[in-house]
């Protein structure tokens, strides 16, 4: 009998260390273990709205090959654009050099921008399939894995799920500030229902407070009550977790006033504390409040994750003509953003700089057309790219691909349902799995890439 | 005893067993009771819907609060609200419309349907406003004139004793509140609750003087405003 059942055991043992070798995924134990030191690690989310032009930037493409019309000076003004160096094209219009930064076997379009210059820290990831063309579908997809239910966004995003993880004791567990954030299904704390706000500016203002009427020791007191009445009523409640959740809230009010963040959350007030980013772009000016938000918030260590967007890059007609630079100024933004964060110290690690416990996703909806069209603009094309700057992931490093002529995402290695390209729930699987968490606590789909992640 | 030996006798034991249960009678399943069954008592049938509760949409947040301001516009409660004296009470509708929820379809924002600890500060924010504004309003009397009848106030729609308040005296005031603010009596709101409120009615006056002696609100009005944040911003005032 006992030789059964050690037989037994072993063959359980056995398949699950060949199942998750299969699919990528690391042990239950060590997925516990990287949690517990995900706890002073922050998130920064970034997804570029309307859906970005792959060829430009990630997966650059400069010969007409196939379907594919490379952007040109025909189609995009090129004056603004630093990495524009032309080449021949056809008919008199030129198309732009391949950008080689120097010391790395990345090649790139002009709109990388300052962050081709930091090859050692990004990694990029092509080819990402993404079967959808609709802009709500595709941010959705990007961000939850999942492709939403008859309008319904049937998963959590990424940023949610962090924050669930790790951020549930932080005063404010996710910022969301025009991000697709979502908050659904099983297993998630109250406390990090996203902060959907609109403007960062906004947090300032709600938590002000006049000192002509009441005191702030008064108003606590009213909180305080209410946290006890909502309590109350979950214990009397069939289903009390809302109400609890809200007793949490009231809590986290109280921590939020009494932190004296109005002062400093300031649209103002963070221009002039983080002069490092440049606020007068002519596309990411406004979000690079956001930027220095993230950074001002992480340093006082008052948030886990915060995510926002940087939008303009539906470009079907003409405004195509400036999406070269829009890509620039966005890349551009997170090249300052790693640069700030590598002067900032880290809040509660001595000696360690932010950029060390920083971790950073840039989405889109999907990738354009590789075709012009006839108002001069690409339209929606069901391909993307992501990149990554984290220090828990190989950096100077792509994976993935698209094929040459059609820019079609093409088979980037054999997963468990057989070889084919890597899509977005994988790439949200792998950035889960690299902080510990275990994907399937939270996604339906997606398969850890190891590949991407470093030894 | 050996373990193939077991095994056998368990073997025989099942073979004899086997016609005894063949040879029970059949069983007939009857449509219906054999007797009619007698009543012994006739319940209600609970037909509430069971599920959790959720946020009221922004939209029925924003137009009860301006209800509860006299029926105004939104520009005119934003108007009132701010004051125009250096209250600091109110900003614009635009600095709260995301807090609190409310979608934005050129930014294809989703409407939030959940709480969160950045809308509690803004229904704070919102409920400070209202009640301070409210006790302005209602309390007080306009230079050569009087304070408006109870009938004609917005909010505090009952007289104040002059003297200290006690628990019967509190009571049916806090009812008049609670009808308005959460729509229900409140000697059918749970017991603690009136005491939990006169209580903090009763913290608020012994402490308002000492702690800002240059506040624009008196003691009282202080606690009757700290009663009105509490049920402009109940749990029960903000889901159902």
């Amino acid at each position: 009998m006992s030789l059964v059942t050690s037989r037994r055991t072993i063959l359980q043992v056995l398949a699950a260390s060949a199942a998750a070798a299969v699919t990528g995924l690391p042990s239950i134990d060590a997925l516990a273990d990287a949690t517990a030191r995900s706890d002073s690690e922050f998130f920064v989310f970034l997804i570029a709205l309307g859906g970005w032009d792959v060829t430009l930037w990630a997966d650059p493409r400069n010969e007409l090959k196939g379907i594919i019309h490379p952007a040109s000076t025909e189609n995009t003004d090129t004056a603004q654009v630093k990495r524009w160096v032309d080449a021949p094209l056809d008919a008199g219009f030129k198309t732009f050099e391949l950008v080689r930064p120097k010391g790395s076997g990345l090649v790139f379009g002009p709109g990388i921008g300052d962050l081709g210059d930091m090859t050692d820290r990004i990694t990029v990831v092509n080819g990402l399939e993404m079967n959808t063309v609709a802009h709500p579908d595709g941010q959705v997809f990007s961000t939850t894995g999942r492709h939403p239910q008859g309008g319904r966004v049937a998963a959590s995003s990424v940023d949610t799920i962090l924050a669930n993880e790790t951020g549930r004791e932080q005063l404010l567990p996710i910022v969301s500030v025009r991000f697709p954030s979502s908050y659904v299904g099983a297993n998630l704390d109250r406390r990090v229902v996203p902060l959907a706000i609109d403007d960062v500016g906004s947090i300032s203002r709600t938590l002000a407070r006049s000192q002509a009427y009441d005191t702030n020791p008064e108003r606590d007191r009213v909180t305080a009550m209410l946290s006890e009445e909502a309590r109350d009523l979950a214990k009397r409640s069939t289903y009390p977790d809302v109400l609890e959740g809200l007793a949490l809230q009231y809590e986290g009010l109280h921590r939020m006033l009494g932190s004296n963040l109005q002062d400093v959350f300031s649209g103002g007030g963070l221009r002039k504390g983080h002069p490092e980013f440049d606020y007068k772009r002519r596309f990411t000016g406004g979000a690079a409040v956001n930027a220095a938000f993230a950074v001002e918030a992480m340093k006082r260590n008052v948030v886990r994750c915060v995510s926002f967007a940087v939008g303009g890059f539906d470009t079907h007609g003409n405004n195509y003509r400036g999406h070269a630079q829009l890509q620039q100024e966005t890349f551009g933004l997170v090249a300052e953003l790693v640069k700030s964060l590598d002067a900032t110290p880290h809040p509660t690690k001595n000696g360690a700089r932010l950029s060390e416990h920083t971790h950073i996703l840039v989405v889109s909806d999907f990738c354009r057309t590789p075709q012009i069209n006839l108002g001069m603009g690409r339209d929606h094309y069901p391909n993307n790219s992501a990149l990554v700057v984290s220090p828990r992931f190989r950096t100077n490093f792509v994976f993935g691909k698209s094929d040459p002529d059609q820019l079609l995402p093409q088979p980037a290695k054999k997963f468990a349902d057989g070889e084919r390209p890597i899509a977005p729930p994988d790439l949200l699987a792998t950035f889960l799995s690299a902080f510990g968490v275990d994907p399937r606590k939270y996604m339906r789909d997606g398969e850890v890439v190891p590949e991407l992640l470093r030894a | 005893m050996s373990m193939p030996f077991r095994r056998a006798w368990a073997l025989v034991a099942l073979a004899l067993a086997s016609p005894a249960c063949a040879a029970s009678p059949p069983e007939h399943v009857y449509p219906g009771p054999l007797v009619q069954l007698v009543d012994r008592g006739v319940i209600a049938e609970d037909t509430a819907p069971k599920e959790d509760l959720r946020m009221i949409p922004p939209e029925v947040y924003m137009r009860t609060y301006l209800q509860l301001f006299g029926g105004l516009a939104p520009l005119d409660a934003q108007k009132r609200a701010r004051g125009g004296d250096g209250g600091a009470l109110f900003d614009t509708w635009d600095d709260y419309v995301s807090a609190l929820g409310f979608p934005d379809y050129r930014l294809d924002v989703p409407r939030q349907t959940q709480t969160n600890a950045l809308m509690a500060a803004t229904f704070e924010r919102l409920g400070v406003a209202l009640c301070d504004r409210a006790i302005e309003h209602d309390l007080r009397a306009p230079k050569g004139g009087e304070a408006p009848a109870p009938k004609d106030r917005l909010i505090f729609a009952f007289d104040l004793p002059a003297g200290d308040l006690d628990a019967r005296a509190f009571a049916p005031r806090f009812d008049v509140l609670h009808r308005t603010f959460l729509g229900y009596p409140a000697s059918l709101a749970p017991p603690q609750r009136t005491a939990r409120f006169f209580q903090l009615y009763l913290d608020i006056v012994a402490d308002h003087a000492k702690a800002d002696p240059k506040s624009r609100l008196s003691p009282r009005e202080a606690g009757w405003a700290a009663v009105c944040y509490g049920l402009v911003r109940h749990p029960e005032f903000h889901l159902y």
